[in-house]
C-alpha cells in the first residue's frame, strides 16, 4: 500500500487544484474565453481594476464575513458556556440537537426559512438581513468548536482559582477564556469560512441593493464567461494561499514555543 | 463568599443562556415553525393540507424526490471512495497537518468560483475536450449532462468528506495497527478489521456533511447541469424565487427536513457496531 | 555456552534514529523456554530490541535469527512472536472474545476451535466468563489480562512483554509478576520481558540483560547481576549500593578509605584503580573498636522490616546500611563486613573480559574465601 501512496495523493491534489489552476492560468489569457489560450496578458486584471462594482462587492463580502464571524464567535462562545453549565443530560442533549439543526439543514431550506422570517418581520432585504443570516448560520459551528475545549478543561482549574479567591469574572477572564481560546479561534475561522463560502442563503435573503461575491458571480456566470472573474479568482487564491501558509508557520512556531505550557494548561 | 460566588455564576449562566436562547428561538425554532405554517397554507392563507396532497400525488415531484436522493447518494458514494484513501494516506505523511491544510484551502475559494471553473474545463473547447481531441477522440458534450453535475458536485464536496475521516483516522492509536500486525494481520486485514471500523464515526460524519448539502446544490444544477438535473433543492429555489409559490416551496422544505432527520437517525442509531 | 540453536539471536544489530544511536551493535542469544528480562532506564534501547524482534522496527545493520533463520525481512505478521503492549492496545471496537479471537480468526481456524481456544486462554489469565464484556467495561488489570490472552491465543514461540505492568498499582503488579511467571512455566515458551523496574526483573527472570545507552551492559542470572555487577551503572541500577574508589594492591587485597582489606577478587594489574561495591544489607554496625571503618550516623528511616541508615566515613564517603536495630544520629560507630561481601569493579572492563577474569580464579576464590573465613573466625563474627 505504501507504493500506492505517493501517486494516489499526487493525483488527488491535482484533482483538487486543477479547476483553481485553470482559473488562474486563464486569467492571463489575452483572449476572452476559457477555451484556448490566445496569449499572455494582464488586461483582465485591468478590467477588474476598473470594475468598481465588483470591487465594492468584494469589500462588502469581506465586511459581512468579518462582522458576522465576530458576532457569531461572541454569541457562540456564550452559547457553549451556557450549554456546558447545563447539568441535566436531557436538557443538554436537547440544546445540542437544536444547536445542530442549522448545521445539518440544506442551505436552500435555511435560506427559504430565513426569507419567510425576514418577510414576516417586515425587514427590507439587504445588508442587514444578509448579516443576520450569516451570524445565525455561523453560531452553531462556533459552539461545536468551543464546547469540547470546555469539556476537556480540568474542572480543578476553576476550583483552584475559586479557592485562591478569584471572583467569577476573574475566573472567566483569567482561567476559562485562556484555556478555550484555541477553540474560539478555530470557531472564528470556521465562521469566516462558512460566510465566505456561502451562496444559497445569501441568494435567498438579499435584495436588489446588496450583493456578495458568490451571488454576483452566479448572475454573471449565467450571462456568460468573463475572464475578469478569473483575475479575481487568482487574487483570492493567492490571498488564501498566503493566509494558509502564514497560519501554518505561525502555528508551527507557536507549537514549538508553547507546547509544554499549553499541555500543562489542558491537563 | 461561596454563596455569592455561586449566585454570581448562576447570574452569568442565565445571561449567556439568554443571549444564546434568543438566537435559538429567533433563528432556529421560529424559522422552522414559519416554514411549517407556510406549508400548511394555501395561496389565500387558509389552513390546508392540499400542498402535501399535491406533492404526494404528483408523479413528477415523487420522481424529483427520488432523483434528489439518488444523486445525493451517488455524490456521497463517489466522494467517500476517493476521500477515504486520501485521508488514510494523509495520516501517514510526515507533515500531515500541512497537507491537510492544503486539502482545506480549496474550500476557501467560493463554491461559485470553482463551479465557474468547470464551465471552462468541461466546455466545448475546454481542457478536457481539447485533451480528448489531441489524443484522437471526438470532443463530447460534457457540460449540461448528469455526469458533469455529479463530477462538479463530488469535487466541491470532496474536502468535506476528507476532513472528518482524516480526523477519525488520526485519532486511532498507531499501536493498534502494530498490535494487529503483531497478531498476524497483513495491511489489508488490518485496514478491514481495525482501521475501518474505528474510523466509522468519521465516515458517518463525512456522509452527513456531504449528503445533506448535496440535496440543495441548485446553483450547480443551474450552471453545470443545465437545468436537466432537477432536485428538490432546485424546486425550492424555483418556488420561492421564481414562481413565488412559497407555500408549496415550504412543503417541499418540510418534506426534505423529514427525509433528512430519517437519514440522520439511520446513520446515528447503530452506536455499538457489534456483530449479530 | 548455548548448545542447541538459540530460538532468537541478534548478531551485531544496530539501529539509529537520525543522529541518535538507539542500538550499538548488539549481540544476544535466547534459549527456548526461558524467562528473559531486558532491564534498563528509558531510552536504553530495551523496547527497541523488542520491536526488532516483533518486526515493528527494521535493523539498520546486523542480523536477527529466529530458530537459526535470518528474519530481518520477514514482515511482522509472519513472525511467530506476539507482543503484550505497554498500554495493552486492545481493539476498542471489539469485545473481549473478539479481541482474543483476532489472531485465530486470521488463521482461518474453524469457529468451534476458536471458541475453545478463547475459552482456554481466558481461563489461563483467570477471566473465564468475560467473553461478552466490552473493553471499556474492564479495569486496567483485566485489560492487561485480556492483552496477555490475546497474544497467547496465537500460540507464539516467543511472547514479548513491553513494560506490561507499569500502569498497574503496586499490589496488582506483585500479583501479576507471580502469575506471569506461572503462565510462562506452564506454557514452557520463551518470554522476553521489558522493564525499568529492577525489583521486578530480579523477581521474575531466569536471565537478565541490563541495558544502558544502546548497549547490553551485563547479562546473567539475577543472582550474578546482583552479586557481581560489572560496572558502576549496573551496580547503581540494580539495588541499593555503596560505591567507593579504591586501589587493588594485589590479588585478594584492596585499599580504600585509607585502609587495606582482604577480599576475594583477583586478576587485576597490581595497584590498579578500581571501584569497590558494598551492598547495604551486607554492612553491619558495631562498636568503634570492632569496626573495619569508623563512621558517623547522619540519618535513618524506618522501612518496615529494617532501618535504612546513612553514615559518613572520615573521607566523607556516604554509606547506606540496612540494620535491624535503630542507631543514634550523630553517634560514631564501627562499620563491619566480610571479605566476600566486597565486590571489585574495574573501569571500562568489557563483559567478555569480566567473564574470563571471573573464570580464571574461580577455584582459587573458593579456597581464598574459605581461608579468609577460617582466619577471621573470631575477628568479625557479626554477620548474621
Amino acid at each position: 500500500m505504501k507504493k500506492l501512496r505517493t501517486p494516489y495523493l499526487v493525483l488527488m491534489f491535482i484533482i483538487l487544484y486543477l479547476p483553481i489552476i485553470y482559473l488562474v492560468v486563464y486569467s492571463f489569457n489575452s483572449g476572452t474565453t476559457m477555451q484556448g489560450f490566445a496569449g499572455f496578458s494582464f488586461k483582465h486584471y485591468n478590467e477588474l481594476w476598473e470594475d468598481t462594482r465588483l470591487i465594492d462587492i468584494v469589500f462588502q463580502t469581506g465586511i459581512v464575513a468579518l462582522l458576522s464571524s465576530l458576532l457569531a464567535t461572541i454569541i457562540g462562545t456564550l452559547g457553549a458556556l451556557a450549554i456546558f453549565r447545563v447539568h441535566r443530560r436531557a436538557v443538554k442533549g436537547a440544546l445540542l440537537s437544536l444547536n445542530n439543526v442549522l448545521l445539518v439543514s440544506p442551505d436552500v431550506i435555511i435560506g427559504a426559512a430565513f426569507l419567510i422570517l425576514f418577510t414576516t418581520l417586515k425587514l427590507s432585504l439587504g445588508f442587514v438581513t444578509v448579516l443576520l443570516a450569516h451570524v445565525a448560520f455561523s453560531i452553531p459551528i462556533v459552539v461545536l468548536m468551543v464546547l469540547p475545549r470546555l469539556q476537556e478543561m480540568n474542572p480543578d482549574l476553576i476550583l483552584a482559582a475559586q479557592d485562591l479567591g478569584a471572583r467569577p469574572t476573574q475566573v472567566l477572564g483569567q482561567v476559562t477564556i485562556p484555556v478555550i481560546t484555541p477553540g474560539i479561534i478555530a470557531g472564528f475561522f470556521m465562521a469566516l469560512t462558512y460566510s465566505l463560502d456561502d451562496f444559497a442563503v445569501t441568494f435567498f435573503v438579499t435584495g436588489n441593493g446588496f450583493s456578495t461575491l458568490a451571488v454576483e458571480i452566479y448572475s454573471r456566470a449565467r450571462q456568460g464567461v468573463s475572464l475578469e472573474i478569473n483575475a479575481l479568482s487568482a487574487l483570492i487564491f493567492l490571498f488564501s494561499l498566503l493566509i494558509a501558509v502564514g497560519y501554518y508557520f505561525i502555528n508551527q512556531l507557536n507549537r514549538r514555543q508553547k507546547a509544554p505550557e499549553l499541555r500543562e494548561k489542558v491537563k | 463568599m461561596a454563596m455569592s460566588f455561586k449566585k454570581q455564576k448562576k447570574g452569568f449562566t442565565s445571561f449567556y443562556m439568554g443571549i444564546y436562547g434568543v438566537w435559538l428561538v429567533a433563528f432556529v425554532v421560529a424559522p422552522l415553525l414559519l416554514l411549517l405554517v407556510q406549508s400548511l397554507q394555501n395561496q389565500s392563507h387558509q389552513f390546508t393540507l392540499a400542498n402535501y396532497q399535491d406533492f404526494f400525488t404528483s408523479g413528477s415531484y415523487l420522481a424529483m424526490t427520488f432523483n434528489s436522493i439518488w444523486y445525493a447518494f451517488l455524490i456521497t458514494v463517489i466522494t467517500l471512495i476517493f476521500a477515504y484513501p486520501t485521508a488514510y494516506f494523509l495520516t501517514t505523511l510526515k507533515n500531515k497537518q500541512f497537507w491537510l491544510l492544503m486539502v482545506i484551502l480549496p474550500t476557501w475559494i467560493n463554491l461559485l468560483l470553482k463551479t465557474y471553473a468547470f464551465i471552462g474545463l468541461l466546455g466545448q473547447g475546454g481542457l478536457v475536450n481539447s485533451t480528448l481531441t489531441a489524443v484522437g477522440f471526438h470532443p463530447i458534450q460534457l457540460l449540461f449532462t448528469d455526469w458533469s453535475f455529479l463530477l462538479v458536485a463530488a469535487y466541491v464536496e470532496l474536502p468535506f468528506m476528507i476532513l472528518p475521516i482524516f480526523n477519525a483516522l488520526n485519532e486511532i492509536d498507531p499501536l493498534l495497527t502494530a498490535a494487529s500486525q503483531d497478531l498476524g494481520a497483513n495491511s489489508w486485514q488490518t485496514l478491514k478489521k481495525v482501521i475501518w471500523p474505528l474510523s466509522m464515526p468519521g465516515v458517518k460524519a463525512g456522509i452527513q456533511a456531504v449528503f445533506i448539502p448535496s440535496l440543495s446544490l441548485f446553483m450547480i444544477t443551474r450552471l453545470i447541469g443545465g437545468n436537466r438535473v432537477i432536485t428538490l433543492g432546485t424546486a425550492i429555489e424555483e418556488h420561492f424565487l421564481v414562481t413565488q409559490n412559497w407555500a408549496f416551496g415550504s412543503t417541499i422544505g418540510v418534506i426534505l427536513i423529514v427525509a433528512m432527520v430519517i437519514t440522520m437517525l439511520l446513520t446515528q442509531d447503530k452506536k455499538k457496531g457489534g456483530r449479530s | 555456552m548455548v548448545e542447541e540453536t538459540p530460538i532468537l539471536e541478534f548478531s551485531q544489530v544496530a539501529l539509529s534514529f537520525g543522529d541518535a544511536e538507539v542500538l550499538k551493535k548488539i549481540d544476544l542469544a535466547l534459549e527456548a523456554g526461558k524467562f528473559y528480562t531486558l532491564l534498563g532506564p528509558s531510552g536504553s534501547g530495551k523496547s527497541t530490541i523488542l520491536k526488532l524482534i516483533s518486526g515493528q522496527l527494521q535493523a539498520d545493520s546486523g542480523k536477527i535469527y529466529f530458530e537459526g533463520k535470518v528474519i530481518n525481512d520477514v514482515p511482522a505478521e509472519k513472525r511467530r512472536v506476539n507482543t503484550v503492549f505497554q498500554n495493552y492496545s486492545l481493539f476498542p471496537n471489539m469485545n473481549v472474545y473478539d479481541n482474543v479471537a483476532f489472531g485465530p480468526r486470521l488463521k482461518k481456524l474453524p469457529e468451534g476451535e476458536i471458541k475453545e481456544k478463547v475459552k482456554e486462554m481466558l481461563a489461563l489469565v483467570k477471566l473465564a466468563g468475560f467473553e461478552k464484556r466490552e473493553i471499556t467495561e474492564l479495569s486496567g488489570g483485566q485489560q492487561q489480562r485480556v492483552a496477555i490472552a490475546r497474544a497467547l491465543a496465537n500460540d507464539p514461540e516467543v511472547l514479548l512483554l513491553d513494560e506490561p505492568l507499569s500502569a498497574l498499582d503496586y499490589k496488582l503488579r506483585k500479583d501479576m509478576q507471580q502469575e506471569l511467571r506461572n503462565i510462562q512455566k506452564r506454557l514452557g515458551i520463551t518470554f522476553v520481558f521489558v522493564t525499568h523496574d529492577q525489583e521486578e526483573a530480579l523477581a521474575m527472570s531466569d536471565w537478565i540483560f541490563v541495558m544502558n545507552d544502546g548497549l547490553i551492559q551485563q547479562n546473567g542470572t539475577p543472582e550474578d547481576i546482583y552479586d557481581e555487577p560489572i560496572n558502576h551503572f549496573v551496580a547503581d541500577f540494580i539495588g541499593e549500593t555503596n560505591i567507593v574508589p579504591g586501589i587493588m594492591k594485589e590479588d585478594y587485597l584492596v585499599h580504600f578509605v585509607g585502609k587495606d582489606f582482604e577480599n576475594v577478587d583477583a586478576g587485576m594489574r597490581p595497584n590498579e584503580q578500581v571501584e569497590v561495591v558494598l551492598r547495604p544489607e551486607d554492612l553491619d554496625l558495631t562498636d568503634i573498636d570492632n569496626g573495619k571503618l569508623v563512621v558517623t550516623i547522619k540519618d535513618q528511616s524506618f522501612r518496615g522490616d529494617y532501618y535504612e541508615i546513612v553514615a559518613v566515613d572520615d573521607d566523607l564517603n556516604s554509606w547506606q546500611v540496612q540494620a535491624t536495630n535503630p542507631a543514634t544520629i550523630g553517634a560514631r560507630v564501627g562499620l563491619t563486613f566480610d571479605p566476600e561481601d566486597i565486590h571489585i569493579m574495574r573501569y571500562n572492563e568489557s563483559e567478555a573480559a569480566f567473564d574470563a577474569r571471573l573464570e580464571s580464579y574461580d577455584e582459587e576464590e573458593a579456597e581464598a574465601a574459605l581461608q579468609a573465613a577460617r582466619d577471621d573466625q573470631d575477628g568479625s563474627g557479626g554477620h548474621d
